[in-house]
Order: structure tokens, then C-alpha cells, then sequence
């Protein structure tokens, strides 16, 4: 059925784009086609880069893109860094992205992280360093590196934990962190403590609450323990935030009923990591809060999310995953019953449960083809922007296919 | 009787050899011969592998050469050495490079250029087979 509404000058455009973004990186040695291409840097300057392509399929709801009975192109990443190591305690780095993703994303260009680090102390078995700027948000086990697809266990991470609609607020936030590691005989024990405020440039933050409002990030706070067991073998974490935002309408003349909002993450992680296989499960209790915003009455909810997750690495060259991923957007209301009553919207829009399977070729090192199919319940991580009231399903498919490759 | 005796003694002196050339195949972290240093503890040559440890005991800079991921002595060197799988060094190194806060080591494209970049960088680290070791490359002993 969708067959017929693809356009095939669209395929041809893509695969054109693609294959003259791709090629220069990939003739045959990608090693030596770096450093053809590249100038001749000092060993302390280092440029590193990554892209993504996918193509998406649902059967109704759309996903980054114009998707339900259609495959939509609409999902793009490109990113590139560059580090400098001025002196072994300090290091300057930054890494530009031009990201796509329907109507979730339209921004283009933007800076990811810009950030000084610094170290104040370091020996053999332990280490306590700063750093500030825009600095990516340690938020459980993925986040630090989510814009990257082959950081990623599959194409779409489990929203539960890590929602890409707001994929820029939560990525990376202004601010400086302290941090540090202690390595013993029993594990390795690192920590991360900020204060920062957060980006509010995710077209779906403000459009969830209403028209023609601006959100500003206020001052928010970010702390992360972690634990390493054998180099990774096995990894544990708790993450707990409070980031604090808040909204005007934008022709605001005088700022009266400034809206509050509060996101409360509370986050387990643990991993087990054998050669051939890998487990990870994560759970997050998500407290949020809105105040004052005079369109509708305060609120005060908790939310929850959890995902477990199996890998198997059939060969080098290919890895199987099976995960199944659930997001509930108000503990007290899990089926969406009361808030279905008092808003007149669909109940399945206050949760979303997620069955997936998915196969990733490893083609050549640093080239990956992911693919994978998820049976989803509920409609509560699509955004607003693509789904008018209305014209969403409870039960959907989604398929997606993606080309990524990193240098 | 003797020449079987003989015969015998010349078997087991042939089986001699590859019990040295297993010896000469084993995976030992190598560094620059001008390096101070020639001790590191165990954690101490994983912080240094993890890009974590920067720096030698005297304060001079470390450079880390690797070979690829899937190249039989660097899986050998992550087992038998450092006791992770190639993958999790991966990770560390991809976490480091992509959210800003470390840098990859420089990878190597077969032994022979190790052996050349080791020579040639003061403060280099890498790993080489114990049969590769030249006179501007020496042992890092772990203690």
C-alpha cells in the first residue's frame, strides 16, 4: 500500500546523498582515508566524526517523519569533533551535529557540546577533574553518547529512559561538573556532580503545553554514581537530576503567569557483559511538576519507566537484540483512565509499551546496518507535532532500517 | 639401546623449541627505551589503556598505540593482559571521544608500524609479541 505513495525520486535523492556523503570515508581503508583527507595533525589534536541515515515504516502513528503507511527519509544525523590535549591535564573539545528527525528536529545545525576539561589530580588508581561549558548530561547508562548510532544498543533507544522527542534538552545542559574515579581491588567507583541549565531548543517541549510559549532552562543539578566491576564486565548506576524550566508566551510584554516546570529523574542502571552476550535493564521513577500556568490546574505526577534488554553477538559481524521497553506516564493513572476523563484524550496516549527485535552488520570497521521491528502498545512517545489529536492508533508497527558509520 | 637412547634425546630436544617460541608469542606491554620508568602496577596499565592515566610517574605525557579492534594480538593483549573483551575497550574509548572528555589512542595499522611509532615517540606505550623487542623499545614490567 505504501509502495504506492513512496516517491522513487525520493529513494534516488537519498541514496545519491548517501553514497557521496559515505564514499570519501569508506574507499576501501577507511585508516588510510582519514588520513588522506585529513591534514597532518599533532598527536594531541584529534578529529572524529559520525552519520546516520534511516529509513522508518509504521503502520499507523508517525516517528521522525510523515511515517504511518509511508517510509519516511526524515531522520538524519551528522556530527563532528575535535579535541586538543594543550597540556596531558587539559583538554578542549567540541562537536558540532546537524540532526533531523521529522518534526521532533528541524533545526539543522547546533553545537552538542563545547566544553574545557580539566584534572586536578590523577594517578595509577584514582582521578578528580572539572569541567564546563555545554557538557553532555550523564544520565544513566547511554546518554553521554546517544547522538551517536553505534554507542546505541539499537536505532531508537528505549524511550522509557531516554525520550528522544526531547533528545536535546536531555543530551547536553550549560553548566561545569565535578568528577572522579576511584579504581580498588573490588571495582572501579566514579562519580559526576554538575549544576547547569538546561537547552530548551525541542520543538515538542513547548508545543505539549500549548501555543505561542517560549521555555527558558533555569538553574538544575545533575549527580551520577557509578560502579565497573573487571573493566565493565559488569556496571551499576544511579543517576538523580532536577532540571527546572520555565515558560512565557512569547508576545510577553509583561511576564505574568510564568509557568513552572520541574523533571525529577530517579535512575537504576545495571549491566552484565560476557564476550558473546549482554544483559541491561534500567528503571526511572519520572517526577514531574507544573505550576502556574493558569491554562490548567497545577499538577504534581510521577511517572515510571523500565526496559530490559538481551544482546547476542552471533559472530563479530552480527548481533541480535530482544528488548521490551515500558514508559507510564503517571503511576497514579496507569491505563490513562482519569486523565482520559478529564482531557478527552485517548487513554493509550499515557503509556507506551514496546516489544523489539533487531539485527545490526558490523560491514566494514566503523560501517553498521541496524534494523529492527517493534510491536508497541500505546501511543505515549510520539509527539504531538506529527500526531494531530485524534489520529493516532493504539496498536502499531514500526520498522526501521539505518546506515551509520563512524570515524 | 643407545641409539635409541640417542633417538630419544634428539626427539626431546626438538620438542624443545616451541616450548621457547610460545614463550617469544606471549603479549607484553612495550614502551619507548628513553622511558624512566620500567614498573607499573596492573590498574595503573589499565588507566593508561583506558586513556584515564595521561601521565608517567616523572610527569612526562603518554601516547597509547593500538592496532585494531579485531587484530589477534590486540584481542590477546585485552584478555591476557588487561582481562577485558576488545569491546569494552571500544566503548570506554567511544564514551571518552564522543561526549568531549578524553581522546581515542592512535591506532596502528600492523606490528611493524608500532615497532616504527614506539621508537620514534618518547613516552609511548603499546604492546608488541616478547621475540619483537628492538633496542629502541623496551619491557614494562607489571608488578
Amino acid at each position: 500500500m505504501y509502495a504506492g505513495k513512496f516517491n522513487l525520486n525520493n529513494l534516488t535523492r537519498l541514496l545519491i546523498c548517501n553514497v557521496v556523503v559515505i564514499t570519501p570515508f569508506i574507499s576501501s581503508n577507511a585508516i588510510a582515508a582519514e588520513k588522506n583527507w585529513l591534514p597532518e595533525l599533532p598527536d594531541t589534536v584529534q578529529i572524529h566524526g559520525f552519520l546516520s541515515q534511516a529509513l522508518i515504516h509504521t503502520s499507523d502513528n508517525n516517528f521522525f517523519g510523515t511515517t504511518d503507511d509511508n517510509i519516511s527519509d526524515d531522520f538524519r544525523e551528522l556530527g563532528i569533533n575535535g579535541s586538543w590535549r594543550i597540556i596531558p591535564d587539559l583538554q578542549i573539545a567540541m562537536q558540532v551535529v546537524w540532526r533531523d528527525a521529522g518534526k521532533t528536529d528541524e533545526q539543522g545545525l547546533r553545537i552538542d557540546y563545547g566544553l574545557a576539561d580539566y584534572r586536578l589530580y590523577s594517578s595509577e588508581d584514582s582521578l578528580l577533574g572539572i569541567k564546563a561549558g555545554r557538557v553532555p548530561t550523564p544520565l544513566g547508562l547511554y546518554n553521554d553518547t546517544r547522538d551517536v548510532a553505534s554507542t546505541r544498543p539499537s536505532i531508537f533507544l528505549p524511550q522509557s529512559i531516554y525520550f528522544d522527542i526531547n533528545r536535546n534538552s536531555a543530551l547536553s545542559a550549560d553548566g561545569g561538573y565535578f568528577y572522579g574515579e576511584q579504581n580498588t581491588d573490588w571495582g572501579d567507583f566514579s562519580f559526576n556532580v554538575g549544576i547547569v541549565v538546561p537547552r530548551s531548543d525541542d520543538p515538542d517541549l513547548t508545543a505539549q503545553l500549548a501555543k505561542n510559549i517560549q521555555a527558558y532552562g533555569d538553574t538544575s543539578w545533575i549527580s551520577r554514581l557509578n560502579y565497573e566491576w573487571r573493566g565493565g564486565e559488569v556496571r551499576l548506576a544511579i543517576t538523580y537530576a532536577e532540571f527546572n524550566a520555565h515558560f512565557s508566551p512569547i508576545p510577553a510584554p509583561i511576564k505574568f503567569n510564568e509557568g513552572q516546570f520541574q523533571f525529577k529523574p530517579l535512575i537504576f542502571s545495571a549491566q552484565y557483559n560476557a564476550e558473546k552476550w549482554s544483559l541491561t535493564g534500567e528503571y526511572e521513577f519520572r517526577g514531574q511538576r507544573l505550576n502556574n500556568f493558569g491554562l490548567f490546574p497545577d499538577s504534581d505526577t510521577t511517572g515510571e519507566g523500565y526496559y530490559l534488554q538481551g544482546i547476542y553477538k552471533f559472530t563479530s559481524y552480527v548481533e541480535g537484540m530482544v528488548r521490551y521497553d515500558q514508559l507510564i506516564w503517571d503511576k497514579d493513572d496507569k491505563h490513562g483512565d482519569k486523565f482520559s476523563a478529564n482531557t478527552g484524550a485517548p487513554a493509550y496516549s499515557r503509556f507506551a509499551k514496546d516489544w523489539t527485535v533487531g539485527l545490526r552488520f558490523k560491514l566494514i570497521p566503523g560501517l553498521l546496518l541496524s534494523t529492527e521491528y517493534h510491536r508497541i502498545n500505546g501511543t505515549g512517545t510520539i509527539s504531538r507535532l506529527e500526531n494531530p489529536p485524534g489520529a493516532t492508533k493504539q496498536h502499531w508497527d514500526l520498522y526501521a532500517i539505518m546506515l551509520s558509520y563512524d570515524f | 639401546m643407545f641409539i635409541l637412547f640417542i633417538f630419544l634425546l634428539s626427539q626431546f630436544a626438538s620438542a624443545a623449541p616451541p616450548v621457547i617460541e610460545k614463550q617469544q608469542n606471549i603479549v607484553i606491554p612495550v614502551i619507548n627505551s628513553a622511558n624512566q620508568q620500567d614498573t607499573i602496577s596492573r590498574n595503573g596499565l589499565s588507566a593508561i589503556f583506558k586513556m584515564r592515566l595521561l601521565r608517567w610517574n616523572d610527569g612526562s605525557a603518554v601516547t597509547v598505540f593500538v592496532l585494531n579492534d579485531d587484530d589477534p594480538l590486540h584481542k590477546q593483549f585485552c584478555k591476557q593482559i588487561l582481562n577485558v573483551f576488545p569491546h569494552q575497550m571500544r566503548r570506554n574509548w567511544d564514551k571518552l571521544v564522543f561526549s568531549g572528555s578524553g581522546q581515542a589512542p592512535i591506532l596502528v595499522e600492523s606490528k611493524e608500524e608500532m615497532i616504527e611509532k614506539i621508537e620514534k615517540t618518547p613516552g609511548s606505550v603499546g604492546y608488541l609479541n616478547l621475540s619483537d623487542l628492538t633496542n629502541g623499545i623496551k619491557r614494562l614490567d607489571i608488578k
